[in-house]
């Protein structure tokens, strides 16, 4: 199992999301991918897609108005 | 906007149910919380002395600052995520508040009307172009870029995500030189376009049939195309 954190702090809405889904997309089953985020909207977003996508998700407030998105990949 | 510091409710996949260090403790917000409805109660009351309307101003304000930050209600996300995500979530809740507002205009309108008094707001009734349609593009893509319309920048900007104040600045930028060459782009080419008023088309009842039935078509669409789109 590899775990990748990507690093999206200080970056607008869609961008998280779009990392996210291009790094999930050459990750493993079974990997977690750690998107951190300091975006209100992304973290919404990041694991709402995740989920619709049929991953483990998990989002974790690590400081104030910072996150940890943590997505196991299922599929 | 993080009085619980925990996890999240959601499921847990075995892997990640780790224990994770925090960094640093978190800081206790709810005094500054306190702090800032006194702040904003004093305002308030400072304002109903001067005039009626800022204090309604103010208070409605607030109020829509504080449902867009806690409702996560996004306009650019309405726009984005069908083709980012394919969830028309947010889309859908535009287009209730279009429908809400579409029978609650019509009310305002019509009830002017009705007693005869000059109807609100007939100023926006602005005449369509293809000035527009580009504009209304051009607009788009900024707000892509920014990552917010003028809502949902403002909004960001007071949770303290300093980089959209970037975008907030150049948003006043641009608005005071369009401004500035309003009178230049309406006499060469919106004031050309038709000038279209839904009630004089369809009177008052069939314009808000009209309208709404146009937003149930658009919300259909909404559910059919989110159900493609993760079903593949």
């Amino acid at each position: 199992m590899n775990e990748v954190v990507i690093d999206c702090l200080g970056e607008a809405c869609p961008v998280p999301l779009v990392k996210a889904q291009n790094k999930l997309k050459e990750m493993a089953v079974g990997d977690v991918l750690i998107v951190q985020i300091d975006h209100s909207c992304a973290m919404k977003n990041v694991p709402e897609w995740a989920r619709k996508d049929g991953h483990n998700v998990e989002v974790e407030e690590v400081d104030d108005g910072e996150w940890e998105v943590i997505i196991e990949k299922t599929h | 906007m993080s009085a619980n510091g925990t996890a999240s409710s959601i499921q847990r996949s075995p892997s990640s149910s780790r224990a994770r260090a925090r960094r640093k403790p978190k800081k206790n917000q709810i005094p500054v919380g306190i702090l800032v409805l006194i702040v904003i109660a004093v305002i308030g009351v400072l304002l109903s002395l001067q005039t009626n309307n800022t204090f309604l101003f103010w208070m409605t304000g607030i109020a829509f600052g504080f449902i867009l930050q806690k409702a996560r209600f996004c306009f650019t996300a309405s726009m984005r995520d069908p083709y980012l995500t394919g969830s028309t979530s947010i889309t859908r809740a535009v287009l209730i508040a279009f429908a809400i507002t579409t029978i609650g205009f019509t009310a305002i309108k019509y009830g002017a009307f009705r007693s005869g008094l000059p109807i609100p707001g007939m100023g926006y009734v602005a005449p369509i172009s293809l000035a527009t349609v580009i504009g209304a593009f051009l607009f788009g893509i900024g707000m892509v870029i920014a990552g917010g319309c003028a809502s949902g920048t403002l909004m960001r900007v007071g949770e303290g995500f300093w980089m959209q104040l970037i975008a907030l600045s150049f948003f006043v930028i641009g608005s005071l030189l369009g401004a500035n060459h309003f009178g230049f782009w309406k006499e060469f080419f919106i004031s050309k376009g038709p000038r279209i008023f839904l009630p004089d088309v369809f009177g008052w009842f069939g314009a808000v049939v009209v309208q709404l039935l146009v937003i149930l078509f658009l919300y259909i669409a909404a559910v059919k195309y989110e159900r493609a789109k993760t079903n593949q």
